[in-house]
């Protein structure tokens, strides 16, 4: 193993500087060192949580500085934090020292406060400060008027507020170029990467407004964290975006990002390529394949009503002569059916009618010779029966008939007395008589 | 009193535009109808066209900075005795 001392380059010449040392063996010095510093408490905003396998790393932050942690992963679970109970943005209090990773010829050296302890603050951080200020706004009704304003679709002119030189400028390109716009782009030039920002930004979208002729704005920023984007949920940036009478549209941080100025703007997209395609509201290329299209269809609409027409009255002015000719036509062949059924109907009614009265005439000249002899026969005996019954014969044998006054038959004595006058009938005549007793 | 008409728009106009040619394609309207729709929609076809040329002709590119300055300058120039 070779001796670091021996491999000991020569100092710079007139340095009055200790050394030169192996970085190694200094770096092992200073993490001697920094170990040595006193173990505080340290409060801040959290941010940048990353939960690895080993460790879990994070930075707290306030608006004067910075602090980048590390915890074992092992501490970090026995704090029993509920899942989401810690995220980016939450203000904690943590324990522990700095400590400093040497690295290697491979490994990059890293400073950290290591952490040992920490508890959630509670409400007070960045994100509770700009809730309350969204509850604010909200409560004031600046949350809406944006979104009342009218954005005229295609409009004509856009001004769009972003950093110089940042790929957000591309993105708004290239979503204009995405929906086929091509029309008066303002460009307000402002930083927007700390917290300075703001008034900035306010500014030109002031400006924009008054002297840009724009239709609409797109304000545009790419990721950053929370602190970072602190500039775009700044009060007085988004009062004056409240109170533009240019509708914005914004683009700021990642989708997961949320400033106050996404709720005051009029429309509030993940990227700033969308942004400016909302900004355009259509897809101008295929509006023009559209219109296009559209004006054929009414060429084409006017045709076929006219045709349509035309054909219809052409079939109406052929119509008289025809209809008459076929009518006639079919008239002439109903009425000779009809006279064809008269002649045959009429020969065929006469031949049925003379079979019917033939059997006729048969059935009555047959009932007629069978049924006289026995009607003769039934005539003598009731003849001789009628005879026999006859009360004239009896009284022609010497009987009378006694009769009351009025012809009826008196067949008792008592109805004799009861009667007092009385006829006899002989089979010669009447007689009165007297009943005495 | 009267209503002014509404401010004929992109939007506005194509919503119509639409309409007519939903009820063109409906085969419903009568020669007369058809053919004011028709009108109708020549006029709305030459309004959209027309806003969409003017967005239509290449990128402008402006710098407010510039914008203002200019403004400024006019103002200046404007008010400077001759």
């Amino acid at each position: 193993m070779a001796d670091p001392a021996l491999d000991r380059p020569a100092g710079i010449e007139g340095s009055e500087l200790a050394g030169p040392f192996a970085v190694g063996e200094y770096a092992a010095r200073l993490r001697q060192r920094l170990r040595s510093f006193a173990r505080v408490q340290v409060f801040g905003e959290l941010g940048n949580l990353n939960r690895g396998r080993a460790r879990v790393y994070f930075e707290l932050r306030d608006e004067r500085g910075a602090l980048p942690c590390s915890m074992w992963r092992d501490d970090w679970e026995k704090l029993g934090l509920a899942p989401g109970a810690i995220e980016n943005g939450a203000q904690v209090v943590v324990g522990g020292g700095t400590d400093y990773y040497v690295g290697s010829s491979t490994a990059s050296p890293s400073f950290t406060f290591h952490v040992t302890a920490l508890r959630i603050a509670g409400e007070g951080d960045l994100l509770a400060q700009i809730e309350a200020r969204r509850r604010k706004l909200a409560a004031e009704g600046l949350l809406e008027p944006q979104k009342r304003l009218h954005r005229p679709v295609p409009p004509r002119a856009i001004g769009v507020v972003t950093g110089e030189g940042g790929k957000a400028r591309d993105d708004v390109l290239a979503g204009l170029r995405r929906q086929g716009w091509a029309g008066r782009l303002v460009w307000g030039f402002a930083p927007v990467q700390d917290r300075r920002a703001a008034p900035s930004v306010a500014r030109a979208l002031r400006e924009l407004a008054a002297v840009g002729d724009v239709d609409v704005i797109v304000v545009a920023r790419g990721g950053g964290s929370p602190v970072d984007l602190m500039a775009f949920s700044d009060e007085l940036l988004c009062r004056t975006v409240a109170h533009l009478p240019v509708p914005v549209v914004c683009s700021i941080g990642h989708h997961t990002d949320r400033t106050l100025l996404d709720d005051v703007a009029a429309e509030s997209c993940s990227t700033p390529t969308h942004a400016a395609q909302v900004a355009v509201g259509i897809d101008c290329t295929r509006a023009r394949a559209g219109l296009a299209r559209a004006a054929h269809r009414l060429d084409a609409g006017a045709r076929r009503a006219v045709l349509t027409r035309a054909r219809h009255l052409a079939a109406l002015s052929r119509a008289p002569a025809e209809h008459i000719a076929r009518h006639r036509s079919r008239l002439h062949q109903i009425a000779r059916e009809l006279r064809a059924i008269g002649r045959r109907r009429g020969s065929e009614e006469t031949t049925r009618m003379r079979r019917r009265l033939l059997v006729l005439e048969r059935n009555v000249a047959r009932a007629a010779g069978a049924d006289q002899a026995a009607r003769r026969r039934d005539l003598e005996s009731l003849s001789l029966a009628l005879a026999a019954h006859d009360p004239e014969r009896t009284l022609q044998r010497g009987y009378a008939l006694v009769e009351d006054e009025q012809g009826g038959v008196l067949t008792s004595a008592a109805e004799a007395r009861a009667a007092g006058r009385a006829a006899l009938r002989f089979h010669d005549g009447r007689v009165r008589a007297k009943i005495e007793e | 009193m009267s209503e002014a008409p509404p401010e004929l728009t992109y939007e506005t106009a194509n919503a119509r535009l639409e309409e007519i040619i939903r009820r063109l394609d409906s085969g419903e309207a009568g020669l007369r109808e058809t053919l004011d729709l028709v009108r109708e929609g020549r006029t709305l076809v030459e309004f959209c066209a027309g806003e969409l040329e003017a967005v239509g002709q290449g990128l402008e590119e402006l710098r407010l900075d510039e914008l203002v300055a200019r403004l400024e300058a006019g103002a200046a120039g404007g008010g400077a005795p001759t």
